[in-house]
């Protein structure tokens, strides 16, 4: 008994020195997936801080290593890609990469924790052991996390994984040329890329469509071809999760921190606290929650904060202050719960403050019910914003938003060019799917009881009704 | 406490959830960066006009004095003039006019849902695990997580090229003759059996759409709840008696298992009443959702703060119906404190 006690004391360091082994082989695992990218994270770095110039170093992972944009010459050799490969080979060992790299970094966290679980832990058993395990076996969760890995890995390789860039397509598409082989003129010219986009516009006639895994005139490939005006679909998809995931983790964090701070503050005081922040609560969520975000988006649109990252961050701030209600009637229940144990008591007799009570020793029992419910409402919080985008009041043009893409091809629905608004519903309604999956995998995971839970928790996983 | 003191409570509850809301309407449209007389009038208006108009809404008095003003006025439902959408109107009369349609779509949003998510979530919780479970299962999760406006846009690809993606099924011509999809459904004479089919045929995509996130959580807490009820022991005991099961299900089962979506159901008010707004913009029914939106988008402050009330003021009432409802399908409810 004695024994264990002093090698528990010993710490972590203690049990590293004495068998360092698996831990240096996870330190070099680390070291290998960060000199792939050791070049962008060196850009990175040097691009924020502003004495020293933008250092570039060739990345493995970036276009510029294995560029897809290139001509055909009439021969039907490729000039200027991978290796001579058609764009669209080399686009997908490109993404192919990417994905291989993302998950690559997944499975190394995951060693690494089986790793302290076998090697370095003290104990050989923990709570959370059980729910990993839970985990392990929950399919449906399962497939809710790939799907949001797969759409977190869009979102943060966005500039990697594009056939083209955000600069070149979207932003400004007459500051970049396009090589091409003109077979009037019989030799390799350049138009600039505004130009190319005007001639590979989607427009629903069959003779005016760059549909699925299309080359336009200009030998650009489109893996998801084209939408209205000729910019391409793929970019604007991968930016768009950008946008909507920025959104989604910004106002859920937000409304999560609100939820939790009100939770705390009303089980430690109660009484007239708690029926105040009720009657707020129950104000907030009576309230019809999408015609107040529509009529402050439209009040505060001439203001400064509808200007940061194009109206994202005001849709995203606007939504966590509307978000909070719903999450913290979850956690108010728990934080009472555990506000009435006796630890809290012992801590309170100890003269600890009242908030770093709250936050050590009630906040941790709570904050497992905020992650599920938090999980279960981002779908909701990314259909709200794209549906305020498809009605033109959101994320402000040319950043680009999956709802705003479908209300582009609406009109082309029953045409050949059916893609433009397909192809985003699709992807809303996979990621949507995929975070109450994730939700629905971590609550069974963290509180395999509730399973039956009913209220609240299936109102937050809803799509938000818009 | 007996039904009618927690009743009288739970409304006595909703006054300063009204009057929340609407002081957040006030704050929002009047006390924010815009200036409403420039939003009506446009930002190039002479000053004098500008002037006359702030006159004439009495923002020329102090904040506190017109805070007062507009609250007496929605209270006592004097909502004032239109200016933009319909300049010098009545609100009142501009919201009478588009209201039946918001209401028509709206009860159709509630009661199609129910006719659909309550019986395939009852039917997937009576067989758990077997196909037709899975299937329904899975349907209502995709369903839920479909935004209304692509749903909607789907729907009336679908519909309007029914003969070809159906089977040769013809939405159009099908019962009684709607040759147009999408607009206001025509509500003069719903006694007529005609005119309440073709009334009822133009609603019912955009009402299916509206309900949809509803009908995929009637679903699931449909098939929740069956499946706990049918493990009770209340409804063991009644098996090993020997009752029938059909009797089983419908009398001992189907009742407990409709109280947990009680408030499913009327969670959804806000949903639907937000909803409304989208799946009229993209099915062109003029409704005071629609209204709604044109009136923030051309700055008609009147009738968006009047709306505004008028919307707090249907989400309170319905959570009261949802309270009745809660009561009478369980009245254990009353007596909990």
């Amino acid at each position: 008994m004695s024994q264990e006690l002093t090698q528990e004391d010993e710490g972590i360091v203690t049990r590293l020195r004495a068998n360092p082994r698996p831990a240096l082989i996870w330190l070099l695992g680390a070291l290998a997936l960060v000199a792939v990218e050791f070049g962008a994270l060196v850009h990175l770095v040097t691009s924020t801080l502003p004495w020293t110039g933008t250092i570039e170093l060739p990345t493995l992972l970036s276009r510029e290593l294995i560029p897809n944009a290139g001509y055909q010459l009439p021969s039907g050799a490729w000039e200027e890609t991978f290796l001579g490969l058609a764009p669209a080979y080399a686009w997908a060992l490109r993404v192919g990469l990417v994905f291989a790299y993302a998950f690559a970094w997944l499975a190394w966290l995951w060693y690494g924790y089986l790793t302290f679980r076998r090697h370095y832990r003290f104990a050989n058993w923990t709570p959370t052991d059980d729910r990993i395990d839970r985990l392990r076996d929950h399919r449906w969760g399962q497939f809710g996390f790939i799907v949001v890995v797969v759409f977190v890995v869009l979102a943060m390789f966005a500039p990697a994984l594009g056939p083209t860039t955000l600069d070149k397509n979207i932003i400004n598409p007459y500051g970049h040329e396009v090589q091409y082989f003109d077979e009037d003129v019989g030799e390799v010219t350049t138009a600039s890329v505004g130009t190319a986009n005007l001639a590979s516009q989607s427009t629903g006639t069959p003779g005016q469509n760059y549909g699925l895994g299309s080359y336009d005139e200009y030998d650009r490939f489109h893996p998801l071809g084209t939408i209205t005006n000729g910019k391409d679909m793929f970019t604007e998809m991968v930016y768009g999760a950008r946008v909507s995931l920025f959104i989604g983790l910004f106002a859920m964090g937000l409304a999560c921190t609100i939820a939790m701070a009100l939770a705390l503050v009303s089980a430690y005081y109660k009484g007239i606290t708690d029926l105040i922040i009720v009657v707020t609560s129950d104000g907030f969520a009576s309230l019809p929650f999408l015609l107040i975000l529509i009529m402050l988006g439209q009040v505060l649109r001439s203001t400064w904060i509808a200007n940061l990252y194009n109206g994202a961050f005001l849709i995203a701030l606007l939504l966590g202050i509307f978000r909070w209600p719903s999450l913290w009637r979850t956690v108010r229940g728990p934080a009472f719960q555990t506000v009435e144990n006796e630890w809290v008591d012992a801590a309170r007799s100890y003269g600890q403050t009242p908030i770093t009570l709250m936050r050590k020793h009630v906040a941790p029992y709570v904050v497992s019910y905020l992650l599920i419910y938090a999980s279960l409402g981002l779908g909701g919080v990314i259909i709200v914003a794209s549906a305020l985008s498809y009605l033109g009041l959101g994320v402000t043009a040319p950043t680009p938003e999956w709802g705003r893409l479908v209300a582009l091809g609406q009109q082309y629905v029953p045409t050949a060019s059916w893609h433009i608004s397909i192809i985003p519903g699709l992807a809303i309604v996979l990621v949507v799917t995929g975070f109450n999956a994730l939700g629905d995998g971590i609550r069974d995971a963290l509180d395999p009881e509730s399973e039956s839970e009913s209220g609240g928790g299936e109102a937050a996983a809803a799509g938000g009704g818009a | 406490m007996s039904r009618l003191t927690y009743f009288a409570k739970r409304i006595a509850l909703m006054v300063p959830v009204l009057v929340f809301g609407t002081s957040l309407t006030y704050i929002i449209l009047y006390a924010g960066p815009i200036n409403p007389a420039v939003a009506i009038a446009g930002a190039n208006a002479p000053a004098d006009q500008i002037r006359a108009i702030e006159q004439q809404l009495g923002l020329t008095k102090p904040l506190w004095a017109q805070y007062i003003d507009f609250m007496i006025n929605m209270f006592t439902f004097d909502l004032g003039q239109s200016w933009v959408i319909s300049p010098n109107t009545d609100v009142s009369a501009v919201i009478a006019q588009r209201f039946p349609r918001t209401v028509w779509l709206g009860f159709w949003a509630i009661l199609i849902p129910l006719f659909i998510g309550i019986p395939l979530g009852f039917y997937a919780g009576l067989n758990p695990n077997s196909w037709g479970d899975y299937a329904a299962s899975l349907g209502g999760i995709v369903w839920r997580a479909a935004p209304n406006f692509w749903l909607a846009v789907i729907l009336l690809l679908g519909l309007s090229n029914s003969e070809q993606y159906l089977f040769g099924f013809n939405w159009k011509t099908f019962i009684v003759d709607t040759p147009q999809l999408i607009g206001a459904p025509p509500l003069n004479n719903l006694t007529n059996p005609t005119e309440f089919l073709k009334a009822l045929k133009r609603i019912l995509p955009a009402s299916f759409v509206l309900g949809s996130a509803s009908l995929g959580n009637e679903l699931r807490i449909g098939r929740t709840a069956m499946l706990e009820t049918k493990n009770s022991n209340y409804v063991e005991m009644a098996r090993a008696k020997g009752v029938s099961d059909r009797l089983l299900v419908w009398k001992h089962m189907f009742r407990n298992a409709l109280i947990p979506l009680v408030p499913v159901i009327t969670a959804e008010a806000t949903i639907l009443l937000g909803g409304s707004l989208i799946v009229e913009e993209v099915f062109s029914i003029n409704g005071i959702g629609r209204l709604f939106y044109q009136a923030i988008i051309n700055g008609d402050i009147p009738l968006a703060a009047a709306l505004a009330f008028i919307f707090v003021l249907l989400l309170v009432i319905i959570n009261i119906m949802q309270d009745f409802l809660y009561t009478v399908l369980d009245p254990r409810v009353s007596f909990e404190e």
